[in-house]
């Protein structure tokens, strides 16, 4: 393969990769907004704060947020700031499923990738050690974005010039 | 390359990050913003200043003359294995001072003569689920959208001498948290009764199922 095709081949991939990226935002956070009180139980689930307002902000305005970040990268809109808040949110968040992940591994005594809850990812029950592979390669497409690659076909790739 | 040249590469990294970082900003604040907005406008939007785990946290002694049920004494039987599911919740359920139901008390309560009076009334605390299938005849009372149902709910809790709340079922604590909102909110304790098999375990075993509103007369078919 030239450099040419090969360039050509790494544009086309980074256009489908935000698209898809973008796409998945879009559905995973449809599906909680759409729902947002489930969501809040799965949050609450975590015990992540005793703050009733934060906890009903997160669970208000995160899913909402994602349809906006998904949105973004589809349309690309602010490509690498919006790339850069996928990593910021999908790295803590891979960190406390797999915390509580292991958790209940430790609690019933059963293999890792046994383990299967619902983490509030839009997609019900999962297998941890499959969603944690998911998430590894959102973050790795984000980390590309992020890179500066999926220029083509954006409405506008930097919004600050 | 030369020390000029080095120095503009830096600069010019510099100065990617920063827009990037400020874009980074730049949406998180406008898409905080929009999001809010969408959360208010949503009909199934979440309000910020309520704790909708008020309820769930607070726990209160149950009094000595609290009744409980078969289920809930079979519960406390002693053995070494991890309490189930429903164990559990029952649990949860007493230490919050709140009685609890089971299946074949609800059963009875349903053909009681003073379910027709509104003596007895049922309290069905889900969302979107209720259409597809309820307890016939129960009140809606979705617990993270009460406003548009209490007008309606807290006359019959008035009227009623039994109210018996249940959700899904299993570790579904929508049914415990809306029994304490009522309780709260007025309604006397020695009314108030949890069913904690809730919709699941009325469903398994096949019993009648009322479909979209109150009292539409629209039953599922049974397979008993």
């Amino acid at each position: 393969m030239s450099a040419g095709a090969a360039n050509k081949f790494l544009d086309v991939s980074s256009v489908l990769a935000r698209w898809f990226l973008g796409g998945v935002f879009v559905y995973m956070g449809m599906s909680k907004a759409l729902r947002p009180e489930e969501f809040l139980k799965l949050v609450h689930q975590y015990q992540l704060t005793d703050s009733a307002f934060v906890l009903n902000f997160i669970a208000a305005a995160l899913p909402w947020f994602e349809v906006i970040c998904g949105l973004l990268l589809v349309a690309g809109f602010a490509v690498r700031g919006t790339a850069l808040l996928l990593v910021l949110m999908l790295v803590p968040f891979t960190i406390v499923v797999l915390r509580r992940a292991l958790a209940i591994h430790t609690l019933q005594s059963i293999p890792l990738c046994a383990v299967k809850f619902d983490c509030g990812c839009g997609n019900g029950e999962e297998w941890i050690c499959r969603k944690v592979a998911e998430n590894c390669g959102l973050i790795l497409l984000a980390v590309w974005l992020l890179a500066g690659r999926g220029k083509q076909f954006c409405l506008r790739y930097q919004l600050l010039r | 390359m030369n020390v000029q040249e080095q120095s503009q590469g830096a600069s010019a990294r510099q100065s990617i990050v920063g827009k990037v970082l400020g874009e980074a900003i730049l949406v998180v604040v406008v898409g905080a913003l929009v999001a809010l907005a969408a959360n208010r406008i949503s009909p199934r939007g979440l309000s910020l200043a309520r704790d909708y785990f008020r309820e769930a946290n607070a726990a209160v002694p149950p009094s000595p003359t609290q009744a409980t049920t078969n289920v809930s004494t079979a519960s406390t039987a002693t053995n070494e294995a991890a309490p189930s599911e429903t164990e559990s919740a029952i649990a949860r359920l007493k230490a919050k001072g709140l009685q609890v139901v089971d299946f074949d008390e609800v059963k009875k309560l349903l053909h009681d003569p003073g379910y027709q009076t509104g003596s007895i009334i049922f309290i069905d605390a889900r969302g979107d689920e209720y259409p597809a299938g309820h307890i016939p005849g129960a009140y809606q009372l979705d617990y993270y959208h009460p406003d548009k149902y209490l007008l309606t709910v807290l006359p019959a809790c008035q009227n009623a001498s039994r109210i018996v709340v249940y959700c899904t079922g299993g570790d579904c604590q929508d049914s415990e948290m809306t029994a304490l909102m009522l309780r709260d909110g007025g309604v006397p304790n020695e009314k108030l009764f949890v069913y904690s098999g809730g919709m699941t375990e009325w469903d398994d075993k096949k019993e009648p199922i009322e479909t979209g509103a109150r009292n539409s007369g629209q039953m599922l078919p049974t397979n008993k």
